[in-house]
């Protein structure tokens, strides 16, 4: 299938400043294109180009195989409709008012309105299920309303590209998904859409390819799952990603982490954890300037794949499986490098209860071994008081019970 | 009640109004001719040729003349409000008023005449002229940014209004009849005034009207504007243009009366009309009205003696905005 859109070299300059540099690609018929980039990349300009409101300093826009050098005003906004981040403001018109706004290129000056406007502008309100308020004034609806208001003044041109600027900002999360499912709607009837998005994730969840832009160049363009990586994405923000997968969609999911400006080495801590106990550790640790290893847990705990993903090194065994002698050796010749062992309050069953013996093994040499207290909960014991025995021996070893790891993080000293 | 039938009926209704306003004006006054036979105006058999002269040659064009100056003065404020998106601004933003008024300043001192609508015809001829003026000084390239096309006019007019007092400071025993034309009156009305303004208002009317899609788009913004297919530049030039035509022709035979043109509009839109499809020619109607009555006023009120028309509308109308508006307690 041909492109609907097509785009080419496509460059445009302010005051001689370059904002949009030599960008090719091309948008399919129903087909839902998410544009990120940071602030300044040339997103909102690369929308004015397609909508025809500024000139292009050079390179080609083809809609539906015609150049739009050639295109008039009019013809261009039957083609072309665009929802702007602005909502106008003290708007005093009813919704319906509003919408019928969008019929305006396909009226001519003494034209009225006839049956087929009337027609457009009640599917434009049925898709975007702004019926029932179409007799309010759009200065008193609310914000997910209004911005719903304009996409169906944009949907009344009936335009075969819609294009959007940050159509969800400002909106929580349930309108943001009401956006979403619009837009949805609209790529099932054939509409090539192109949106700016300032979230990251509504792009990889819900749209079919990205365009990422940085600094005017098109760092890159196609299919949202050969395009989203993680480090396609840190490239893209100068921020570190935590990329997993959505449980649901099966999309990818970014999630940012706070930049670690701790680059103090504060010691080394190996940390006994599993079935998440370990996972807020990990962040308060790392950020306090500690560098870790973990171990031993499972496959897919969900511990284990958050320390995969930090680059912690890990002791893993078998998904489900008891921990086996050599895995635990393995831990433990880790676990000596370290100069803490923390026990975070986990769940204890027949399959982990090798750490505590770990974590005495090592008591015993001398190690320093910290149980944070919660760890001792007598609830967390699912193995009829064989944990709560090996904890008592630890502590009578010289393992220390601490309430939080907060002393420790205070001064470097600790 | 189907609301293109209530429409139709408040269209109704408004002319009703008018042509009452009309015919009980032509009633009102000093001099012989009265209200009790008002209906003569449909038998002016029965008349003297004396009231018939007051009744056809003073009265009923001085009316005409009222309404249409009114309805004009209205009409180009409500566009320009639009184009604007400026609730201040008037029909003489673009220097009009004291063109026009320079035109006359001109007429009167340097004593040139060239028939009986000498005066009216260089007024017109400056109103134009400062308009092109502003229209040059706000152009920025190829565009016309609103706030320097407004300083522009502000500049314009501040100018002209200097050049208008050096005159009127040098003029001697013709001061008192510049200072009545500045003041704006429609005391020397005659059907030649009315021929005068009546074509611009017969093609520049519709035109305007027919701007109503495009001057709904600006409320939207500018940049909203463009994407739904509206040339906002050209709009905005070819709208100007008219509108100074317009204006220029209402204060060309009527001197500059203040505040129709500015209020108008908006008792309008606080009446209900937003929607410029209505709006403009319910700013029409209403300005003519809001006119005539004044206008009435004015030459009734301390008869013999005549006050200039825009004292009245300002003292009558201004209250009553003020009134409407804190009712509303909404922005414009």
């Amino acid at each position: 299938m041909k492109e609907y859109l097509q785009v080419e070299n496509l460059s445009f300059s302010y005051s001689r400043r370059k904002v949009l540099d030599k960008l090719t690609f091309g948008v399919r018929r129903g087909e839902l294109v998410g544009v990120i980039g940071p602030n300044g990349a040339g997103k909102s300009t690369l929308l004015y180009l397609l909508a025809g409101l500024i000139v292009p300093e050079s390179g080609k826009i083809v809609l539906g195989e015609k150049d739009t050098r050639f295109l008039s005003r009019r013809m261009w906004s039957q083609k072309v409709a665009m929802v702007f981040q602005e909502i106008p403001q003290n708007l005093e018109l009813t919704s319906q008012e509003v919408i019928a706004m969008g019929r305006f290129p396909h009226i001519g000056r003494w034209q009225r309105e006839g049956d087929v406007d009337e027609e457009k502008v009640s599917w434009a309100m049925e898709i975007t299920s702004t019926a029932v308020f179409s007799d309010r004034l759009f200065s008193e609806l609310s914000g997910g309303e209004k911005q719903r208001v304009m996409i169906a003044r944009a949907l009344a041109q009936e335009p075969e590209l819609l294009l959007l600027d940050e159509p969800t900002s400002h909106l929580d999360v349930l309108h943001q998904l009401e956006i979403m499912d619009i837009l949805l709607e609209l790529r099932a009837a054939g509409v090539a859409i192109v949106s700016v998005f300032h979230d990251l994730n509504l792009v990889s969840q819900f749209c079919d390819k990205a365009l990422l832009l940085k600094e005017g160049r098109m760092l890159s363009f196609g299919g949202v799952e050969e395009v989203m990586k993680a480090e396609e994405v840190e490239k893209l923000f100068g921020v570190e990603f935590l990329e997993a997968t959505h449980p649901f969609s099966l999309r990818p999911f970014f999630m940012p982490l706070r930049r670690i400006k701790n680059e103090t080495h504060r010691g080394k801590i190996h940390l006994i954890c599993g079935g998440g106990s370990g996972s807020p550790l990990m962040r308060e640790l790392l950020e306090a300037g500690f560098s870790l290893s973990l171990g031993v847990v499972n496959q897919l705990d969900s511990d284990e794949e958050l320390a995969r993903k930090l680059g912690i090194p890990v002791v893993q065994e078998k998904p489900f499986s008891p921990f086996s002698p050599s895995t635990m050796e393995e831990a433990y010749r880790l676990a000596q490098k370290a100069d803490f062992i923390v026990i975070a309050p986990t769940y204890w069953g027949r399959g982990n209860l090798p750490n505590l013996d770990l974590a005495e093994r090592l008591v015993l040499e001398g190690k320093a071994v910290l149980i944070l207290e919660e760890a001792l909960n007598p609830r967390l014991d699912y193995t009829e008081g064989a944990a709560q025995e090996k904890l008592k021996k630890i502590i009578e070893e010289g393992g220390e019970v601490i309430k939080d790891l907060s002393v420790y993080f205070s001064s470097p000293s600790s | 009640m189907n609301t293109r039938v209530k429409k139709g009926l408040t269209y109704l209704g408004f002319l009703a109004l008018v042509l009452g306003s009309v015919f009980l004006a032509q009633g009102v006054g000093g001099g012989r001719y009265q209200l009790s036979h008002s209906l003569s105006l449909f038998f002016p058999s029965d008349l003297s040729p004396s009231e018939k002269i007051i009744l056809f040659e003073i009265r009923l064009p001085r009316i005409v003349l009222s309404f249409l100056v009114g309805g004009s003065l209205s009409l180009g404020g409500a566009v320009l409000q639009g184009i604007f998106q400026n609730p201040l601004v008037d029909p003489y933003v673009l220097g009009i008023s004291s063109g026009a008024a320079l035109g006359a300043v001109i007429a009167i001192l340097s004593g040139v005449y060239l028939g009986f609508f000498t005066v009216p015809l260089f007024a017109f001829s400056m109103a134009l002229f400062s308009a092109f003026l502003v229209f040059y000084l706000g152009k920025i390239g190829k565009r016309f940014p609103l706030e320097v096309l407004l300083l522009a006019g502000i500049g314009v007019g501040f100018f002209f209004s200097a050049l208008v007092s050096l005159g009127m400071f040098l003029a001697g025993e013709d001061l008192h009849q510049l200072f009545f034309w500045t003041m704006g009156g429609l005391w020397n009305s005659s059907w030649q005034e009315v021929k005068m303004i009546l074509p611009f208002i017969v093609v520049g009317a519709p035109i305007l009207f027919s701007f109503f899609r495009e001057l709904n788009a600006f409320l939207l913004g500018e940049k909203v504007a463009e994407s739904i297919g509206v040339e906002v530049e050209k709009v905005k030039k070819q709208l100007l243009f008219v509108v100074s035509l317009l204006v220029a022709s209402a204060v060309a035979v009527s001197g500059v009366i203040g505040f129709v043109g500015l209020v108008v509009p908006h008792l309008v839109r606080l009446l209900g009309a937003r929607d410029h499809r209505h709006l403009l020619p319910f700013s029409f109607l209403l300005g003519g009205g809001v006119l005539l009555w004044a206008d009435t006023l004015a030459r009734t009120i301390l008869y013999p003696v005549e006050l200039p028309v825009g004292i009245i509308t300002s003292l009558l109308g201004a209250p009553f905005f003020i009134y409407l508006l804190r009712k509303r307690k909404k922005s414009l």
